[in-house]
């Protein structure tokens, strides 16, 4: 199973998105790691282009709360995205919130899974979960 | 004209420049108070006295003026001059308006002091007026402007270069432009050295400041020495932050002044002076300010164990952001507290360590220098291209991040995945004996987090 993951924005936070890497990898993926200060358009031509099938975006600094909501627009420039399994993970806002405001916007964003300062293992576990639930 | 001249005529013709005055710079150096030069310090220090160092930049002079005085209330040995984040990336147009802004609203909008707006003129009256030797900490891969104006302002020790501040701080800058504009400041630090006492570069050993291993900080030390050595520098300091075992860092200090003569010999420069620089913890700190105290206490205390000639102090703000001026000054006078009771100290020596170590290093060293490539710029910078050097946690597309390091039962850093690095057989099996790799993959990415974060 192939992932595409990186750090959104201008974030240059690094360890975090090397232990997603890690761990991602200790499970079995296939790991396509863009690194920190990914912007969205290079996370969807890189989905493309590797076939991946889920797309995991991280954000420490909570700039994702800006970029994510351009993601349902951009998405639907290109074709064959529908299937992919997109999960978003890290601080998901600058300053502090609490999950149950979070999760359903970015829900609206277009995700499928919002990790708000979740465990990295427990994120992971709902993952694949989600890859079973699917049948991929 | 000689093509130094050429270029340093181009960078300093620039629109944020308000006219540079090569001869009066050059009579300013040959004329200067010995005191302001941190290498005659470092000769001449009484008793051995490890120098103490803060960190610290303000936007505007008057809180940069403010924030001095507190230090040498507290009895600092050596200023700091912490450079704002818009001037480390070129950006003088967004460093002035924010300078600006600071000035007019009185909050600041810069993380540090704007140097090349705030000119030479005006910064060199700061500095001859405390008359005590200035430390230059930015971050800057192309630094050539910025380090014209620190050196005409009176600041003659200049932190970085072009591997230690870059594979730590940027994704895609290229590095190959890192080692020409470097190579420009080692050049013009030479040149001015000639005038007067040595302007002392330093590296910065902390890199990543996470899970790095003694062997990877030590050869970049030595090849950042090199290549300024190289230029005419003569007078350098290598550096490294605490890493979680005591006898670690004293392994590590006494490996690293070993080899620093031993390489700087070899290319026939054993005339220069070669200093260790220590870092108090550079890491995750505790938000218990009480805590950090602790932390910094510590630290002083290995710093003396490993016999370093200057330390760098945090303070027990680091955990919530930019230090007050007050804490900053605290540190500064509790580090000197403990530097002066701390007498009478064991020497350790731990052959079997040490002996791993400088093989290690040694191997490192042999297969950059076994690079084809024509000069030593090249073959290192082939060397991070091909993982022969490879940083961890480097946010740097150039960075290999095939190496894998983990905490021991003693908290010493220790390589259990090498990648491309030519750790020896020997020493890697050494290393990886002393951890339990008998977990799954998840446990130790588990165990690797942990690591990361001792001192919280």
């Amino acid at each position: 199973m192939k992932v595409v993951t990186g750090v959104v924005g201008n974030d240059i936070h690094v360890v975090a998105n090397r232990l997603i890497d890690l761990s991602l990898q200790a499970r079995g993926f296939e790991v396509f790691n863009l690194g920190v200060n990914t912007y969205l358009e290079e996370f969807f031509d890189a989905v493309i282009e590797t076939g991946a099938e889920v797309l995991l975006i991280s954000s420490i600094n909570g700039e994702a709360e800006g970029w994510s909501r351009e993601v349902q627009l951009l998405k639907s420039k290109y074709k064959k995205l529908d299937d992919v399994i997109m999960m978003i993970g890290g601080n998901l806002v600058v300053g502090s919130g609490n999950a149950e405001d979070i999760v359903p916007r970015y829900k609206g964003y277009g995700f499928d899974i919002v990790c708000h300062q979740v465990d990295l293992n427990t994120g992971l576990d709902s993952l694949e979960a989600m890859i079973k639930e699917r049948n991929l | 004209m000689s093509l130094l001249q050429e270029e340093r005529e181009i960078i300093l013709n620039n629109e944020y420049v308000d006219n540079f005055d090569f001869a009066e710079v050059k009579e300013f150096v040959t004329n200067a108070s010995k005191d302001l030069f941190i290498s005659h310090h470092f000769k001449n220090k009484v008793k051995d006295k490890m120098l103490v160092q803060p960190r610290g930049g303000f936007p505007t002079y008057k809180k940069q003026f403010a924030l001095n005085e507190f230090f040498v209330k507290a009895n600092v040995d050596v200023l700091p001059l912490t450079i704002d984040s818009n001037t480390r990336l070129n950006d003088y147009a967004t460093a002035k308006k924010m300078l600006r802004l600071s000035e007019e609203n009185d909050v600041d909008m810069l993380n540090g002091y704007p140097l090349v707006n705030h000119g030479y003129r005006t910064t060199r009256k700061m500095i001859t007026h405390f008359n005590k030797p200035v430390s230059l900490r930015h971050g800057t891969p192309d630094a050539r402007l910025l380090i014209e104006t620190a050196i005409a302002s009176g600041i003659f020790e200049i932190e970085g270069g072009p591997i230690t501040y870059l594979l730590p701080y940027s994704k895609n800058f290229p590095l190959d432009k890192a080692f020409l504009y470097w190579k420009y400041v080692e050049r013009v630090c030479a040149n001015y050295s000639e005038l007067n006492e040595p302007i002392n570069r330093e590296s910065f050993g902390p890199l990543t400041a996470t899970l790095v291993p003694p062997s990877i900080t030590i050869v970049i030390q030595l090849l950042e020495m090199l290549l300024s050595l190289e230029e005419g520098v003569k007078s350098f300091s290598v550096s490294f932050a605490q890493q979680g075992s005591m006898n670690q860092d004293i392994v590590t200090g006494a490996v690293i002044k070993k080899l620093a003569k031993h390489y700087a010999a070899e290319i026939n420069c054993s005339d220069a002076t070669i200093n260790l620089v220590y870092h108090q913890w550079m890491g995750a700190f505790p938000t218990n300010k009480d805590y950090a105290e602790q932390l910094i206490n510590i630290a002083t205390v290995i710093a003396k164990m490993v016999g370093a000639d200057k330390i760098i102090t945090k303070t027990r703000e680091e955990a919530s952001g930019i230090p007050t001026k007050e804490a900053n000054a605290k540190t500064v006078a509790n580090t000197q507290y403990t530097l002066g009771i701390l007498n009478g100290l064991p020497t350790i020596v731990d052959e079997e360590e040490e002996e791993i170590l400088t093989l290690e290093v040694k191997a490192i060293m042999e297969a950059v220098f076994n690079d084809p490539a024509d000069t030593l710029w090249r073959k290192v910078f082939n060397s991070i291209k091909n993982g022969i050097i490879d940083v961890p946690f480097s946010p740097h597309i150039i960075n290999h991040n095939n190496m894998i390091t983990i905490r021991d039962a003693q908290k010493n850093i220790r390589i259990i995945k090498r990648g491309n690095v030519p750790i020896p057989d020997r020493c890697y099996k050494y290393e990886r004996a002393q951890c339990d790799l008998t977990k799954d993959t998840t446990s130790i990415v588990n165990d690797i987090i942990h690591d990361i974060g001792i001192m919280q």
